[in-house]
């Protein structure tokens, strides 16, 4: 569904992703891990085509240098860090908001049926249905991000990039996303890439693993196989899997 | 929502026939109406109603107070359009240069007696466009050149460094041609006084026409205040849309100033007020904006022209008599929310 190939991808002085190739299917997901620096968000911008690259970046065997903007917006969505709001809109109209390219009525934007069916739906997912007359300046951190989810949901897209969306929500939050987004993504012809900070949610959320260092791609694979201590211990530079097994005591001495 | 755009559009006629009634001689409201009902719908005019209040009226008071609205309307627009563009609370298009630029080309016309051969007296508005559009490009370019990121306070000093720059060009031009001086001076202040229907004749389809293209792109301004990059993956055309946004509300507020002057502030002000009390759509925020800069402007003309008669003050000073502290407001109390 996705296949990129030799990828080299910065900000003007030099490359920060070099030479990247790999291909994602339908129905999967990945999960791109790394320390700090590394080029996992440069290469989700690439992907967004939001930053000009060489090499190719495929979509059902098209190349996106070769699409239309728009076209590329019709399938790849990006849920980002949160950022600033400046002007406050309500909850309702901030996700009708990712309706953009589908509304019908270009001049005054006025949205059809199917626009509010599907922000009702969406922001239902995300749980604010009750919160959706509300300014998004008065929402939490969380809450908001909620709703740029919402937002990203009802772009209906076909490929949805994560860069790190969880740093503001609660645990609980954060776990309904990823487990949100493996049944997305199960449930047609889609694929998620997503950049956590997280590694159990890294985990969690990706069938597929890329492990990236100094931008380029170390170690790509099915989680399940290529993952093991030493690997981490790389990546990470700490000894993760010790940690977790000391973390693993402290939850076994906790009484129910 | 119905209920308060009722409530401006009332305004904005009571404030227009405010502005046509009250003056030197000061023209009962009655007498006002039964003036506006013969020429519009040409109905015979009481014998009581001198031609000489006619002519106040009709010739000189009735245009004035629709050049200012359409003036107010224009800045207001350009500071909604600025404001969102450039993700920036304090932009607008005097924070950013567009008006000293504009000034600069004006003072050149207006020093040298410069009129391009074909169009005349499109000379002027079309001059101030394009030193308006010519300054903020090149702030915006070297904004984007120092900081990638385009910050706000970035595009707040670059623009800043570029109306001082270009106000000092203006500045030097006049004080080496002393025979014109007053009258550059008094223009830069800003003034209505003296402008006839000519005036509202050519600056109103600019506007309106402008206005209209900027009303089509409302969505893409809702979106575009979330930043770019979120603009870009929900769909839209960045580049375009926003130069065209950009050039729009230059060309509405480049003209408008090569006729009157520079009044600063308005464009900063008016957008906030709508903002707060309208909220963010920019469907509602334009055509209100519009209303209420119109409004504003008017009262400000009146204030400018009545106050200490029979002399005039230049309007620019009023609306910066106002502007001014509510820019700090707003300026110091972001600051003091961040700290």
């Amino acid at each position: 569904m996705l296949s990129v190939n030799g990828l080299y991808a910065g900000y003007g002085n030099g490359d920060v992703i070099k030479d990247i190739t790999f291909s994602l299917m339908e129905g999967e997901s990945l999960s791109i891990i790394g320390p700090n620096g590394c080029g996992k968000t440069t290469l989700l911008r690439a992907i967004a085509n939001i930053l000009a690259h060489q090499g190719t970046i495929e979509i059902d065997g098209k190349s996106i240098a070769m699409m239309k903007h728009k076209d590329i917006a019709l399938r790849i969505a990006m849920l980002g860090q949160i950022s600033a709001v400046y002007f406050t809109y309500t909850v309702w109209d901030t996700v009708m908001m990712g309706r953009y390219l589908h509304t019908k009525d270009r001049i005054f934007g006025l949205p059809s049926k199917t626009d509010t069916e599907c922000v009702m739906h969406c922001l239902e997912t995300v749980g604010l249905m009750d919160e959706k007359e509300r300014g998004i300046i008065e929402l939490s951190g969380g809450q908001l991000q909620r709703v740029f989810l919402a937002r990203t949901l009802a772009q209906e897209p076909q490929i949805i990039l994560l860069d790190e969306p969880t740093n503001h929500l609660d645990l609980k939050y954060q776990i309904e996303l990823v487990e949100y987004l493996r049944r997305w993504v199960a449930g047609g012809k889609r694929a998620v890439i997503g950049v956590l900070h997280d590694i159990n949610l890294a985990l969690r959320l990706g069938d597929n693993l890329m492990v990236m260092k100094d931008g380029c791609v170390q170690v790509y694979g099915k989680t399940t196989d290529i993952i093991n201590a030493e690997l981490l211990k790389n990546t990470y530079d700490v000894d993760v899997v010790q940690y977790m097994r000391e973390s693993l005591r402290i939850w076994e001495n906790i009484k129910h | 929502m119905k209920s308060k755009v009722i409530i401006v559009v009332t305004v904005c006629l009571a404030v227009v026939t405010i502005g046509v009634a009250v003056g030197s001689v000061n023209i009962p409201l009655y007498d006002v109406i039964r003036i506006a009902l013969n020429k519009v719908l040409a109905v015979e005019l009481p014998p009581d109603i001198k031609k000489t209040t006619v002519d106040i009226l009709w010739e000189m008071r009735l245009p004035r107070a629709l050049l200012a609205f359409i003036v107010g309307g224009a800045l207001s627009l350009s500071g909604v359009v600025m404001q969102s563009v450039l993700r920036n609370p304090l932009a607008s298009s005097y924070t950013i240069g567009v008006s000293s630029g504009a000034s600069l080309g004006a003072g050149i016309i207006i020093l040298y007696g410069i009129s391009i051969p074909f169009i005349g007296t499109m000379t002027l508005p079309l001059v101030g466009f394009v030193f308006g559009l010519v300054t903020i490009l090149l702030a915006i370019t070297f904004a984007s050149h120092i900081d990638r990121r385009m910050e706000n306070n970035t595009i707040i000093l670059v623009g800043m460094v570029f109306s001082l720059f270009v106000n000092a060009i203006t500045t030097l031009m006049s004080a080496l041609s002393r025979e014109h001086i007053q009258r550059l001076v008094f223009w830069q202040m800003g003034t209505f006084s003296g402008k006839g229907w000519a005036t509202v004749f050519i600056l109103a389809p600019i506007v309106v026409v402008g206005a209209m293209l900027i009303m089509c792109f409302n969505r893409e301004l809702d979106i575009m205040t979330f930043g770019e990059e979120q603009a870009k993956t929900i769909g839209i055309d960045i580049k375009r849309v926003k130069w065209t946004l950009l050039i729009a509300a230059s060309a509405i507020t480049g003209s408008a100033i090569a006729f009157v002057g520079v009044i600063g502030f308005i464009d900063l002000v008016v957008p906030h007020v709508v903002r707060k009390l309208f909220g963010s759509s920019h469907r509602i925020v334009i055509p209100i904006s519009i209303l209420l800069g119109g409004a504003f402007m008017v009262i400000c003309d009146l204030i400018a022209r009545t106050i200490v008669t029979p002399s005039e003050l230049p309007v620019g000073a009023i609306t910066a008599i106002i502007g001014a502290p509510f820019f700090a407001y707003i300026y110091f109390r972001r600051r003091a929310a961040k700290c």
